[in-house]
């Protein structure tokens, strides 16, 4: 288990000063699929490098297994770091590179041999123990980067935007390779990434970051079906946000008109003017617009294989797009300019405040 | 016919363009025929010639410009013996020049590291202060190291107004003064190829290396220096052979006394009007310095395997 408590990291000095860290606390259990998700600047980075220990933060504790690894420098760590760019020693080959952290720790030769062994096989790069690092292709590499961390068996792996470098295919393709490896190997993983995706089809738990914050931490699902805030909604997945108005009764209405009794939280239940999180696959497009809670005119349609967005401007003038999948054996076409309903279940609707 | 007729054009084609092209390389090729080439055949044709009395040669063959390399003849007699003298000025130039080496890689790979970790708008500040120095005359630089170290000098002074001592050290005119003048003059030779070579790591792997249970000690010796080590062996080169055949350091810092090779040679053609045996002196340096360089790049490319 690892906890961070209160971390503070301010990089310069005095009003100039840049908070990359204000007071951050998260508590990350043994075996976990831990996922650091969020804009390029909101700190999840460097949360990563100070628990790896290249950054000192000014305040707080960092615990593993109970004991504060705030004042031990990087190489007395047992934690281990998958490198963006993988960072592979390239005067050394391979199997090298792999048991270069054994080596360091003074394993004997017998047992780093053994070791190295076990984890190119691991991770499939048995064949190509004697090659160095510029004769791979970059999921090679990837996979000798992640070999060489996981080698020194650290309680916490941790890995910086480690797939952002391959492409799509092949980052698919690791992103089932580490999650096999992090469930074989029962080791705590710590994932930094940007990409929403990748962290909802990895993670046991996420906790998304903002301006050196955490804004909310739960599993891919709550994250993405109940986000707290409108910056969470945003950022995880595309969505609709519709302004609306709470009365003390408990409904909501909508642009348009309509009213409709929407899933709320307990603490949400402020009367007044509140922001509805609809996700637009969780929508369908209906003919006959008053059948519907929300309508819209239809402005542009845009194909995308596996479904279309329909881009409707609701009647106080926002945007919303709706997803339909597509399917040759129901085909349907709306016409641009065409006033259609949206459809959806009470459930899909978040209400936020404000 | 009409079938060989274009490989005919084509072979005259071929033909013109490598004529072409030693027509472009033909003013590289002279220069280095007049530059290098043909005052090397010179100094070897003259090794082999007789001195004349009052300098130059005798066009008449003899094997005395090489036979004084490392003996030297009885006046009375003429029997050879070895030439002691020859023996511990080469002995001397290799030491010092070893030394030499030595201390600019160890100033200067700290000193290339420092300017390399800096942030990219201060580097050319740091370069600058290395390099001022290299535009001031080489003389004026000795004479300024003199000043430093002569028994009513600087160091001298400070050290006797600290009570340290009281009587002056003697610095100047010893092997002391010769290499701190050489240290001091090649030093940005060594920084400037060890910068460069720095310039280009990759920082990350440090970080990496640390990740990886690497101390400080180790991460240098495993991850810094093999990967800076095209840098080392170019500096080192860059300061191993000029400081091999040094001439105004040691002729003004060493005194009458203390010479290295090249103070030789300029004697054999000055003072002592033997300009065989300057020239034979010539290609002994000339030699040393290529088998040098053939076992120090032997050497170290083995090593990275």
């Amino acid at each position: 288990m690892i906890e961070v408590d209160r971390i503070h990291v301010r990089f310069g000095e005095g009003p100039g000063a840049f908070i990359a860290l204000n007071d951050v606390s998260v508590t990350i259990n043994e075996s976990e699929f831990f996922t650091l998700l969020g804009p390029s600047g909101c700190g999840k980075t460097t949360l990563l490098r100070s628990i790896a220990g290249f950054i000192h933060p000014s305040g707080g504790a960092i615990r593993l297994a109970g004991q504060n690894i705030l004042s031990l420098p990087p190489f007395k760590r047992p934690v281990n770091t998958v490198f963006q760019n993988y960072a592979l020693f390239p005067h050394m080959t391979v199997a090298e590179n792999v048991g270069f952290g054994l080596e360091m720790l003074g394993r004997p030769r017998a047992e780093i041999a053994a070791t190295v062994e076990e984890m190119l096989a691991l991770v499939k790069m048995t064949p190509m123990a004697s090659r160095r690092p510029s004769e791979l292709s970059g999921g090679q590499q990837q996979r000798v980067a992640l070999a060489r961390a996981l080698a020194p068996k650290p309680k916490v792996l941790l890995l910086d935007e480690s797939l952002s470098a391959l492409d799509l295919k092949l980052r698919k393709e690791m992103q089932i390779e580490l999650k096999r490896l992090q469930s074989e190997t029962g080791i705590t993983f710590i994932f930094v990434t940007h990409d929403q995706e990748e962290a909802l089809t990895m993670s046991d738990r996420i906790a998304v970051m903002s301006a050196g914050t955490i804004r909310q931490i739960g599993t891919p699902r709550e994250i993405y079906d109940h986000p707290r805030e409108r910056f969470v909604a945003d950022f995880i997945g595309d969505t609709n946000f519709v302004q609306a108005n709470l009365s003390a009764d408990g409904t909501v209405e909508l642009p348009g008109g309509a009213r409709i009794r929407a899933g709320l939280q307990e603490d949400a239940a402020v009367a007044g003017p509140v922001t509805l999180v609809i996700r637009p696959e969780q929508t369908v497009l209906e003919q006959v617009p008053e059948k519907a809670p929300l309508s819209g005119v239809l402005e542009n349609v845009v194909y995308c294989g596996t479904d279309t967005h329909y881009h409707l401007m609701l009647a106080d003038g926002a945007r919303f797009v709706v997803r339909r999948q597509n399917n040759p054996a129901r085909p349907v076409t709306f016409e641009k300019g065409q006033r259609l309903g949206i459809g959806f279940e009470p459930q899909a609707v978040q209400v936020l405040e404000g | 016919m009409a079938v060989t007729q274009p490989n005919t054009d084509l072979v005259i084609a071929n033909r013109r363009e490598t004529r072409n092209r030693w027509l472009l390389l033909l003013p590289s090729i002279v220069i280095l025929l007049a530059a290098a080439v043909g005052p090397l055949i010179v100094v070897v044709i003259y090794s082999f010639l007789t001195a004349g009395d009052y300098g130059g040669v005798v066009w008449h063959f003899s094997w005395d410009g090489w036979l004084g390399v490392f003996t030297t003849s009885d006046p009375f007699d003429g029997t050879l013996s070895l030439a002691n003298a020859h023996i511990s000025i080469l002995w001397r130039s290799v030491k010092l020049s070893f030394l030499t080496t030595l201390f600019c890689l160890i100033l200067g790979f700290p000193t290339a590291y420092f300017i390399a970790t800096r942030p990219v708008t201060q580097r050319d500040g740091w370069m600058l202060l290395i390099t001022i120095p290299f535009w001031t005359n080489l003389l004026i630089r000795t004479f300024a190291i003199m000043g430093l170290i002569r028994n009513e000098g600087l160091a001298n002074g400070l050290l006797e107004w600290l009570g340290i001592i009281d009587q002056p050290i003697q610095m100047m005119f010893t092997d002391f003064a010769i290499l701190l003048g050489m240290v001091y003059v090649y030093l940005p030779l060594m920084v400037l190829p060890l910068y460069a070579s720095m310039e280009r790591l990759n920082f990350s792997l440090i970080d990496a290396a640390y990740d990886l249970y690497a101390t400080p000690f180790r991460v240098l010796r495993r991850v810094i220096v093999p990967a800076v080590k095209p840098g080392v062996v170019a500096g080192s080169i860059l300061v191993f052979v000029p400081s091999l055949g040094a001439y105004v350091i040691p002729r003004i810092l060493g005194g009458g006394t203390q010479l290295m090779l090249g103070n030789l040679i300029e004697l054999q053609f000055g003072q002592a009007r033997n300009w065989p045996l300057g020239a034979a002196l010539s290609l002994t340096l000339l030699v040393m310095v290529t088998v040098a360089l053939i076992v120090y790049v032997r050497a170290s490319a083995n090593e990275g395997d």
